[in-house]
C-alpha cells in the first residue's frame, strides 16, 4: 500500500507560476550546441503526480524566434507513478541508466532495482524526480525542424530549486 | 365574440354547480360533487375557474357537515349517501390539491387538509371494513396536498403526531400507508427529526412496504431516502441483521420494469451511499448505478429530466465514481443526450451539471469533451432562457476550463466564449453571475497575451463593478476572478486592472467583513506586487494605503489563509528596493494591541507548516546578502526575537519549512565574516563564485530560480543530450515569483 506520506514533499520552489531560466546542451560527435532555455510551471496537482508548463528555447540555430513548447509531467511518487516509464519506448534499463545520472538517485538505486521504488519513502527526500514529455509547440509549426518526440528524466533540488535533465529520444 | 360566449357558458356550469353544491338535499348535493370532480379532473384551466367560483371553501363546508352527520353506529341508507358525500368531497378536495399550487393554497386556507384528516382518517374510521372507502378517499387526498412543498410541516415530535403516523404506516390499504410516507418524504427535514423516525421503528414496516404494491414501493424507497440523508450516524445504528436484506432488497429494485422505480431505489442507493461511504463499495454495485442512471436518461419524461440530477449526486467530489462513469463512455453518453436539441430545460440544466461533475476532475473526461466538441453547444446554452440552465451551462465550462493543457493553448480565451460569459455578469440572476465568475476565474488563467481579449471586451470593469457588490459571494467571486487574471499578467496589463480598481478599493477589500473576501483581496495583492521591482510600487499607491491594510490584517486576522497570503504579499514587497524592504520590516515590527511580539514570530510558530513557510520566506528575502541594507535589518530582527525562532526551526518537521530554514541560517552566517557556506562548489574558472553564490540567494528568495552548474559534473555522452539550468548572469533582479493563482477552488486544493 502505498501511503500519501511517503510522496514528494511539497517544495514552495516547485509551484504554479515559479520560473527557471538555463541551458539546453546538445553535444555529441557531431555538434554542441547550448541553447537558453526558459521554464514556467503551470500546473501542479501533487496528488496525481501531475506537473505542467512551458518550455522556451532561444537561440535555437534553425529558429527565427524562440520556440516554446508544452509538457506535461509525471512525478515519480511511488503512488501515481514510478522510477520506471512503461512507455514511450523506455525500457527499465534506460530508466536505470538515466536516474543513474544524477548523483542524487545513487542511494535510491538498490531500491528502486528491486522494486521500482513502489517501497520509498520520498516524503523526507530533498529531491524531486519527473518525468517531462512535451506535448505540442506552442507559437510554432511542427515543421520548424524540431523534435518533442522524447522526454526528458528530471531530478529536482528541493533545497535551492535547481532542475537537472537529460533528454531521451531512442529516434533521435 | 367567441371567447366570451365560452367562458360565459363556463361560468353557467360553474355557477349550476355550485348551486346545486348549496342544496339541502343530499343526493342533489353527491351529484353536484361528482360533476364537480368530472370537471376539473387533470384539467387545469377548470380547476382555475372553479376556485375563482369559490368551490374550494364551498367542499370544504360540505365535508365538514358530512363528517358531524356520520353516525359510525349507523349503516342505513343514509349514512352511505354521508360517506359518498364524505368521498366525493375528499375526492375533490385533493383534485384541486394535485399539482396544482394555486389549488393547494386554497385548500390548506379552507383548512381542508386538517377536515380529511380529522374526518376520515382518525377516531374509529380506519378500524371499520365499512369505511375503508372513507379512510382511502381521505389517504389519497391528503396524500395530493403532501406532494407539495406548501403542505404543512408535519411535527414529528409531539408523540400523538408520531403515533398517528405510525397507524397510517402499518394500515394495510396502500394509499394510507402511502400517505405515511409521503408524510415522511414531505416534513423529515433535520438529523432529530430522522433520528426520531429511525428510533420509532419505522424502517422496519418501510422495509416490508418495499415488496408490496407498486405505490408502497415508490413511496417507501422515498422515506428510505429521506430518513437517511446527510446522516452518517442514523446509517451507522442501521447495522443489524435486517441491514443486507434492505440494501439487497433495494438493489433488486434497481432492475426494476418500472422507470421510476428504478430512479427511487437508485436515488436511495446514493442517499446511503454518500451518508455513510462503507456501504455500497463493491465495484459491481457501483458500476450498476451509474449504467441504471446513463440508461434512465433515455427516458422522454420527468424521470429522465431527473436521472442526470441523480448522476451527479452519485459522482460528485468523488474522483472513482468519475473514472468508473468514464470507463463506461459517460461523457459520450451525455453528449449524445446533449445533441440531440430542444431539450426540457430542467434536462438540460441536469445533463449540463453532470458534465460538469463529469469533469470536475479529471483531465480524460475534459478531454474528451473537448474532442466532442461539447463546447459549442454549453455556449450556445450561456444564452439560454432558463437561469438554471446559463448557471449550469458556466459550471461545465468551469470544470472543464481547470484543464491547464487547454488553457495553455488558448482554447478558451477566444470571444465565442468570453463575449457571452462576460454578458453573463450582468444577468438578472445572482446565481448566474456568480456561475459565470467560477468560469472566468478559470478562463482568465492565460499564460500568454491573450488576457487582453478579455480586458478589451470589457471584463475588467465589470469584474471592478462586481467586487463593490453588497451580496459578498459576488465580491468574493469577482476578486478570485480578477486575483487571477493578474497572475504573471504584464506590466500593461496590470497598469489597466489596478487604475481600475483603485488602491483605495483594494485597501478598503483587504479589510472587507468578510474573511474569505480579505484573503482573496490580499491574494489579488500578492499577484500584482509580483513581477518586475516597479510592481512593487503598486502596493505604495496613495500613501501607502494598500501596505498598511496588510499589515493591519496581518497583525488582527485569525483565519491561517489570510495570514499565509498576507505573509507572501510582504515576502514579495521584500524583494525590492532598500526602500520596500525597510517598509516591509516597518510592517512586522509593529506590533497589535495588547500583543507581546510581532505576528511573524507566531506565525513562525504556527502549527500550519504554509505559514511557517511564508514567514521564512519573508525572513529570506528581508535579508539578501546583496542587499546593503540587510545586515541592519537582520539586527533589527535578531532584536526582536525573530532570529532566534528561525534558528530554532532548524530540524522543522516540515522538508520545506526545514530547507528555507537551512537557507535562511546561511544567510544569517555570511554575515559573520565567516566562511561563506556555498552550496556548490566553483568551478576553477568562475570567479565569481561568491557572488554567485549570493546572488544566486537572492535569486532564490525571489522565486526565480536558477543554479549554477558545477562543470565537473558534466559529463559527456555521445547518445543522449542532456541539459542544465545554470545560472542567469543577469543582475537585473526580477521581483517575487512566490505568486499563486486558483482555479475556483483554491490552489491549495487543486
Amino acid at each position: 500500500a502505498h501511503s500519501e506520506e511517503s510522496s514528494p514533499p511539497i517544495c514552495s520552489l516547485l509551484t504554479v507560476g515559479q520560473a527557471f531560466s538555463g541551458t539546453q546542451n546538445v553535444s555529441n560527435l557531431q555538434k554542441e550546441e547550448a541553447w537558453r532555455v526558459n521554464v514556467r510551471i503551470q500546473g501542479c496537482d501533487l496528488e496525481h503526480g501531475y506537473l505542467c508548463g512551458t518550455m522556451e528555447a532561444l537561440n535555437v540555430p534553425m529558429a527565427d524566434t524562440p520556440v516554446v513548447t508544452f509538457w506535461e509531467g509525471e512525478i515519480v511518487d511511488a503512488k501515481n507513478y514510478t522510477f520506471y516509464t512503461g512507455k514511450w519506448e523506455a525500457t527499465p534499463e534506460d530508466d536505470i541508466r538515466h536516474w543513474t545520472k544524477f548523483p542524487s538517485f545513487a542511494p535510491l538505486l538498490s531500491r528502486v532495482e528491486a522494486d521500482g521504488g513502489k517501497s520509498l519513502d520520498l516524503s523526507n527526500y530533498p529531491y524531486i524526480f519527473m518525468r517531462w514529455k512535451e506535448q505540442y509547440f506552442v507559437n510554432v509549426g511542427t515543421d520548424c525542424g524540431l523534435t518533442i518526440a522524447g522526454f526528458y528524466y528530471v531530478c529536482f533540488s528541493c533545497s535551492d530549486g535547481s532542475i537537472n535533465g537529460f533528454y531521451y529520444d531512442p529516434n533521435s | 365574440m367567441p371567447t366570451t360566449t365560452a367562458s360565459a357558458v363556463c361560468t353557467t356550469v360553474g355557477n349550476n354547480i355550485l348551486l346545486r353544491l348549496t342544496s339541502g338535499e343530499r343526493d342533489v348535493k353527491l351529484k353536484a360533487l361528482r360533476e364537480l370532480k368530472n370537471q376539473i379532473i387533470g384539467n387545469r384551466t377548470k380547476k382555475l375557474s372553479f376556485l375563482k367560483l369559490g368551490a374550494v371553501p364551498a367542499v370544504a363546508g360540505i365535508l365538514s357537515d358530512a363528517v358531524s352527520a356520520v353516525d359510525v353506529a349507523d349503516n342505513d341508507e343514509n349514512d352511505r349517501i354521508v360517506k359518498d358525500i364524505i368521498v366525493q368531497s375528499a375526492a375533490v378536495l385533493g383534485s384541486f390539491a394535485c399539482g396544482f399550487e394555486a389549488g393547494v393554497r386554497a385548500v390548506l386556507d379552507a383548512g381542508a387538509d386538517i377536515l380529511i384528516q380529522r374526518g376520515c382518517l382518525v377516531e374509529e374510521m380506519p378500524l371499520l371494513k365499512s369505511y375503508m372507502e372513507v379512510v382511502d378517499a381521505g389517504a389519497r387526498s391528503l396524500k395530493m396536498i403532501y406532494q407539495s412543498k406548501m403542505a404543512p410541516k408535519y411535527d414529528f415530535l409531539q408523540e400523538e403526531n408520531m403515533e398517528f403516523l405510525l397507524s397510517l404506516l402499518n394500515n394495510e390499504s396502500e394509499n394510507v400507508s402511502g400517505l405515511g410516507a409521503s408524510i415522511i418524504s414531505h416534513s423529515c427535514k433535520t438529523s432529530l427529526e430522522q433520528k426520531l423516525l429511525f428510533d420509532a421503528g419505522v424502517l422496519k414496516r418501510l422495509t416490508s412496504l418495499l415488496g408490496g404494491s407498486l405505490i408502497q414501493r415508490d413511496a417507501s424507497l422515498e422515506s428510505i431516502a429521506t430518513i437517511f440523508k446527510n446522516n452518517p450516524e442514523v446509517v451507522s445504528q442501521f447495522v443489524g441483521p435486517d441491514t443486507g436484506r434492505t440494501l439487497s432488497c433495494i438493489i433488486e429494485i434497481v432492475k426494476d420494469r418500472f422507470a421510476r422505480t428504478r430512479l427511487l431505489a437508485s436515488l436511495c442507493l446514493i442517499v446511503i451511499r454518500n451518508a455513510s461511504p462503507c456501504y455500497l463499495q463493491d465495484v459491481g454495485i457501483k458500476t450498476k448505478l451509474i449504467n441504471n442512471l446513463l440508461e434512465l436518461l433515455d427516458d422522454p419524461g420527468r424521470v429522465g429530466d431527473e436521472a442526470s440530477f441523480a448522476f451527479s449526486s452519485l459522482i460528485a467530489e468523488k474522483e472513482d465514481m468519475q473514472k468508473l462513469a468514464f470507463e463506461v463512455n459517460g461523457v459520450d453518453k451525455l453528449y449524445n443526450h446533449l445533441q440531440k436539441g430542444s431539450l426540457h430545460p430542467r434536462r438540460f440544466e441536469g445533463i449540463l451539471l453532470a458534465l460538469a461533475d463529469m469533469c470536475s476532475k479529471l483531465e480524460c473526461c475534459r478531454s474528451r469533451c473537448l474532442s466532442l466538441q461539447v463546447l459549442k453547444l454549453v455556449v450556445d446554452a450561456l444564452a439560454h432562457d432558463s437561469s438554471d440552465v446559463r448557471s449550469a451551462a458556466c459550471m461545465c465550462l468551469r470544470s472543464v476550463s481547470r484543464s491547464i493543457k487547454n488553457l495553455s493553448a488558448g482554447s478558451f480565451m477566444n470571444e465565442t466564449i468570453v463575449i457571452p460569459l462576460v454578458r453573463l455578469l450582468d444577468d438578472t440572476s445572482t446565481a448566474v453571475q456568480v456561475a459565470a465568475l467560477g468560469a472566468i476565474s478559470n478562463i482568465v488563467v492565460d499564460f500568454t497575451t491573450r488576457r487582453s481579449t478579455f480586458i478589451r471586451l470589457g471584463g475588467v470593469k465589470l469584474l471592478v463593478q462586481l467586487s463593490k457588490s453588497m451580496d459578498s459571494t459576488i465580491r468574493l467571486n469577482a476578486l478570485r476572478a480578477l486575483r487571477n487574471l493578474i497572475f504573471l499578467a504584464e506590466d500593461k496589463c496590470k497598469e489597466e486592472i489596478f487604475m481600475e480598481l483603485t488602491a483605495s478599493l483594494l485597501a478598503s477589500l483587504i479589510c472587507d467583513p468578510e474573511p474569505s473576501v480579505q484573503e482573496q483581496a490580499l491574494a489579488l495583492v500578492r499577484n500584482l506586487v509580483d513581477g518586475r521591482i516597479n510592481s512593487v510600487e503598486y502596493i505604495f499607491a496613495e500613501d501607502g494605503i494598500i501596505l498598511d491594510a496588510v499589515g493591519r490584517q496581518l497583525r488582527i486576522a485569525s483565519k491561517a489563509e489570510i495570514e499565509i497570503q498576507g505573509m507572501y504579499v510582504l515576502g514579495n514587497v521584500a524583494t525590492g528596493k532598500e526602500s520596500h524592504k525597510e517598509a516591509v520590516m516597518d510592517q512586522l515590527l509593529l506590533r497589535a494591541e495588547n500583543k507581546a511580539q510581532s505576528c511573524i514570530i507566531k506565525f513562525l510558530q504556527s502549527n500550519d507548516s504554509r505559514l511557517r513557510t511564508a514567514a521564512v520566506w519573508a525572513v529570506l528575502n528581508l535579508t539578501c546578502s546583496s542587499s546593503p541594507g540587510s545586515s541592519g535589518r537582520l539586527v533589527k530582527l535578531h532584536d526582536a526575537g525573530i532570529v532566534s525562532h528561525v534558528k530554532n526551526m532548524v530540524n522543522d518537521p516540515c522538508l520545506d519549512v526545514k530547507l528555507r530554514v537551512k537557507t535562511a541560517l546561511e544567510q544569517f552566517n555570511s554575515f559573520d565574516d565567516s566562511l561563506i557556506l556555498c552550496i556548490f562548489s566553483p568551478a576553477a574558472s568562475n570567479n565569481k563564485a561568491s557572488t554567485s553564490c549570493l546572488q544566486f540567494l537572492t535569486v532564490r528568495a525571489v522565486g526565480e530560480l536558477s543554479h549554477v552548474v558545477d562543470p565537473s559534473s558534466k559529463e559527456e555522452e555521445s547518445i543522449a543530450n542532456y541539459f542544465r539550468f545554470s545560472m542567469k548572469k543577469n543582475k537585473k533582479k526580477k521581483s517575487t515569483r512566490t505568486v499563486k493563482f486558483c482555479f475556483d477552488v483554491p490552489a491549495d486544493s487543486l
